[in-house]
């Protein structure tokens, strides 16, 4: 196969950004158009990156003229075809939301390509700096989209915090890279990776400086505590399809990266911070989950929510170990990986239904808002109880696997302490998902709201549908369902697996 | 086929109710679709029964991967405990339908059939995940059904009460989990199948009491065992009949039910050693239930807390480590259900004519509804454990149990059990036989529908059967019993 087919994913993402640019100087184009023409481009970039789908592979692609600092493998199509859906689907579960809005302009599906570029990209580097363009092509786009309505002060005040403190967090990363540049002398992954392997004591204070300082950014990015404090006013203040985008695509490209690093290159020294990180879990758990109970606005309580859930991924990020020259728990990894596609699914599920059902309203999205929705649009209340238990992690759903996966990975580390405090904010977070589903089914409908006709024959229903279907198929698998191949929990588990070890192949 | 029998059983409920959910929005159509669901899965219970061979141990296995990578099976079977509970399930579905019949909604309906799915999953599936699943989606319904159509504070209870039974289920989802994991460093490949989990040797005795205790917290919730019982006068009180039929009169025994299945193969060690406490707060239940049901005026509630009395007796028999004890409460596990399922019906009937659920307000109903007096006063007779009724025999082969266990605590619950008569009758004199106060107006309360006579007959005929030829019912599970105390708890004995 030529070289050049594993780019033409990302190339795809990247024409199609610059033609909807074009695009977006004639005014008279309906923003229908603009959604399905990009609509066309991601399901051809999905298209190809299905292509070379579960075949394990790693290659370095035009090595001279890219100087090895991208790399394209099984791992980073797997992210690839994540990130891809996650717009996609974003995309179409917010059409409704996008065409009762006049903001939502040509250049806004210009930006959402870029900011997928951005991230495809991010999956793919294979070198610090290349990394750190990359996520700042995404982290710019969405900086952008967060702010979209100028008119709106919370937007103004979302983006404003956004822009800053992550030029701030961004400016940790660089100085990070800068120290390890320092002892290297190399940005380059793989050669940080043979430096790490081969040096010790002295030779490596500066290397854990500045890889502590790259830390602090991806946990910025994840909204781990102590770093969270963010989170609630910006998914608060942006555009709510905004706000399910950021939660569920944008956390997984910061998640491939890192993974990525990790895995590949310093999984020998990975252990030094694991007293950091069990902390980190320990206060990203119960605040977290503290913050969600308190909240009365559902979107801040969703935000809140995905606190709780980056504290589930680094739950499985600390069960990974070395010890004499091997990777302990491997099958961690694959529990992160398989989290995160069941956090995508659910959280974009959650997030893109409550913009779906706001979408004509200018509500605030308390839980009054939802009263009596059951009866309004049994469908969508169903739906948006699948959602919820998948967050909650209730049996049926693909988050239960997930959290089993997850658990399961951690206890056998020996975290079980961690475990347990884990298992009692799934408990609490039964209590706010249930409290939604309560006030949906419980409550008759508030009276504005009885005359409005709803059309829900629409493409956003259709993508919610979609969502809520693979939520549940990934939940309880083909054994019982014989005849659906496709979303066997092993073959999803199987996937991961090539995904992580096509990491080493280049060894 | 008649391997995949009981995966029929346990889906068809569910196929039907997603079925009719998207089908059909006529109540009546839906209502006799699962009736008739439920009559199909009678029938097919039945032809179990004749199949089943009291000896040979676990029958009609369906063993097929799930979550491969995890050794995670759809491994469901049944032996003699669990064919007499699926026996009794069967059996009260469909009847408790008849009762039920009139006025009820689309979900209602939908609910009832894909709580049976639930429960009939529960209790057939041999690998614990799988176990975990369904005792976690049986739940589901029931929480739709208290908030949709409970009374009262309905919405605070649905709460309560599921963020107090998922608190018992998620310890026990750690225990599950750990268990997996300890099997996994021991043999080097996962598996979650209970047969293979009870090989585990590698733990040691401190991690077995943990586990053990894990898992107690929540099947003691769902019984409900004191202390954890809290939810359940509230919830009781609050839930639709159909609801409380269910939590009562099924759900909790699932609860005794796995601790047999799971608990004793897998710490059985731990299971003797911890049994002293449990035959001792089995009792304590009985008579701090009991009491506190003697105080009630609301009749639910009364009901709720004679429930859970009757529900720590089952538990301290099941503790008691002896044939009588075990085989007693499990003979009282089906009595229960049938004397307490139509208590709690009948109460709901009157609710629902009358208007009233406290014993003050009450009265008259005798006079009023002469043929309902009278199969109330059987299943009252049948809860109580009066001589001829199966209430009786099951009481009588628990006391014996826990005599033999212990003679101080066997002569504790010998003389307690007077305790239950002295509220149920107190109950029934009041509500039911005395006339209401002067100057109150005499009460409307039709009589028992036809339908309805006909519904209580095999519960009638089962509660006199199995008073009077216990041997029928007790030779099929039996040899389950012996089983376990000979083969499982002996080798626990010994240390």
């Amino acid at each position: 196969m030529s070289e050049f087919f594993y780019l033409i994913p990302a190339i795809t993402v990247l024409v199609g950004a610059l033609v909807l640019m074009f695009m977006s100087m004639y005014e008279n184009i309906q923003t229908k158009n603009f959604i399905v023409v990009t609509t066309v481009f991601l399901v051809i970039a999905l298209g190809f990156s299905f292509a070379d789908f579960s075949e394990s592979y790693s290659v370095i692609p035009f090595a001279d003229l890219i100087n090895n600092v991208l790399i394209f493998d099984t791992f980073s199509n797997y992210f690839n075809i994540l990130l891809i859906l996650g717009t996609l689907l974003t995309l179409l579960i917010g059409e409704h939301y996008f065409l009762h809005r006049d903001y939502f302009k040509g250049e806004f599906f210009s930006i959402l390509m870029f900011a997928l570029f951005g991230m495809m990209l991010l999956s793919q580097a294979n070198e610090l700096i290349t990394a750190y363009i990359a996520l700042e092509i995404a982290s710019f786009a969405v900086y952008i989209m967060v702010g979209f309505n100028t008119e709106n002060s919370k937007r103004v005040e979302a983006v404003f915090k956004y822009l800053v403190l992550g030029a701030f967090i961004g400016s940790f990363y660089l100085l990070g890279v800068v120290l390890l540049y320092g002892a290297t002398a190399t940005t380059n992954l793989t050669e940080l990776g043979t430096y790490v392997m081969t040096h010790s004591g002295d030779d490596m204070i500066l290397v854990y400086i500045g890889l502590t300082l790259i830390l602090f950014t991806f946990l910025f990015k994840i909204a781990a505590f102590p770093f969270q404090s963010w989170v609630l006013d910006i998914y608060r203040g942006a555009p709510m399809v905004i706000t399910a985008y950021m939660a569920s695509t944008f956390k997984i490209a910061i998640f491939s990266f890192f993974m990525r690093a990790i895995l590949q290159d310093f999984i020998s020294i990975v252990d030094f911070w694991d007293t950091i990180i069990a902390v980190i879990i320990v206060f990203t758990l119960v605040f977290g989950t503290w913050l969600a109970v308190t909240q009365n606005i559902v979107k801040r309580m969703l935000a809140a929510s995905s606190i709780v859930h980056t504290g589930y991924l680094l739950l499985a990020f600390i069960a990974l170990s070395y010890k004499d020259g091997a990777i302990v728990n491997i099958d961690a990894a694959y529990a992160t990986m398989f989290y995160l596609l069941s956090y995508l699914l659910s959280a974009l599920g959650a997030f893109g239904l409550a913009s779906h059902i706001i979408s004509e309203t200018n509500v605030k999205v308390t839980y009054d808002d939802f009263k009596g929705l059951a009866k309004e649009r049994p469908f969508l209340a169903a739906m948006m109880t699948i959602f919820l238990f998948s967050l909650a992690g209730i049996p049926s759903t693909i988050g239960f696997i997930g959290k089993f996966y997850v658990f399961t990975e951690a206890i056998s580390a020996g975290y079980t302490a961690l475990t347990i405090l884990a298992v009692l904010a799934t408990m609490v977070s039964v209590y706010y998902y249930f409290k939604l589903i309560a006030v949906m089914y419980f409550y008759p409908p508030k009276q504005e709201c009885v005359s409005l006709e709803f059309n829900d024959k629409r493409v956003s229903t259709y993508a919610i549908a979609f969502v809520a279907i693979m939520t549940v198929l990934g939940g309880i698998g083909s054994a019982i369902v014989f005849f659906i191949p496709l979303m066997n929990i092993d073959s999803i588990i199987a996937l991961t697996q090539t995904a992580v070890q096509s990491l080493f192949l280049l060894k | 086929m008649s391997s995949d029998i009981l995966s029929f059983i346990i889906f068809l409920p569910a196929v039907v109710a997603f079925g009719l959910m998207l089908t059909t929005r006529d109540v009546n159509t839906i209502r006799n679709i699962a009736f008739l669901t439920t009559t199909v899965i009678l029938a097919l219970v039945l032809k179990i029964y004749l199949d089943f061979e009291p000896s040979a141990g676990m029958q009609f296995v369906t063993n097929v991967p799930w979550i491969e990578s995890y050794g995670i099976h759809y491994y469901v079977g049944l032996d003699g405990f669990s064919l007499t509970i699926l026996m009794m399930i069967a059996i009260l579905i469909p009847t408790a339908y008849l009762l039920l019949w009139e006025g009820k909604t689309k979900g209602y309906w939908i609910n009832m059939l894909l709580v049976q799915a639930g429960v009939t999953g529960t209790l057939l599936s041999l690998d614990v995940i799988l176990f975990y699943f369904f005792w976690e989606v049986m739940l589901l319904p029931v929480f739709l059904m208290i908030g949709s159509y409970g009374f009262g504070d309905k919405v605070g209870t649905t709460i309560k009460v599921t963020v107090y039974t998922m608190f018992g289920s998620l310890l026990m989802f750690v225990a599950i989990t750990y268990l997996g994991v300890t099997y996994n460093n021991e043999f080097g490949t996962w598996s979650f199948a209970y047969n293979e989990l009870v090989k585990i040797t590698t733990m040691d005795y401190s991690t077995r009491v943990w586990l053990f205790l894990a898992f107690v917290s929540a099947f003691a919730i769902k019984i409900p065992l004191f202390p954890l019982h809290t939810w359940i006068m509230e919830t009781y009180k609050n839930a639709p009949t159909g609801a409380v039929f269910l939590l009562s009169s099924i759900m909790a025994k699932l609860g005794v039910y796995a601790i047999v299945r799971f608990m004793i193969p897998i710490f059985p060690e731990v299971f003797v050693e911890f049994s002293i406490y449990f035959v001792a707060v089995g009792i304590f239940g009985l008579v701090y239930f009991g009491i506190a049901a003697l105080m009630q005026d609301d009749i639910k509630r009364m009901f709720a807390y004679a429930s859970a009395s009757h529900l720590s007796f089952i538990a301290a028999g099941i503790f008691s480590l002896n044939e009588y004890g075990i085989n007693g409460a499990l003979y009282l596990i089906i009595a229960h259900a049938i004397s307490t399922g139509a208590l709690f019906l009948l109460v709901g009937l009157i609710h629902e004519q009358t208007g009233f659920k406290t014993m003050k307000d009450l009265g008259g109903i005798a006079s009023q509804a002469p043929i309902f007096t009278f199969i109330f006063a059987i299943m009252l007779f049948a809860n109580i454990g009066l001589p001829g009724t199966n209430g009786f025999v099951s009481e009588l082969l628990i006391i014996f149990g826990i005599y033999e266990y212990n003679h101080i605590l066997g002569y504790i619950s010998a003389t307690t059990v007077i305790i239950g008569a002295s509220y149920m009758l107190w109950m029934f004199q009041k509500a039911i036989l005395q006339d209401r106060p002067e100057g109150a107006c005499a009460l409307k309360m039709r009589d028992l529908k036809v339908k309805e006579i006909i519904a209580f007959i095999p519960w009638i005929i089962l509660v006199f059967l199995m008073g009077l030829y216990p041997d029928v019912f007790i030779n099929k599970f039996e040899p389950t019993v012996t089983h376990y105390l000979h083969d499982i708890l002996q080798i626990g004995a010994t240390k």
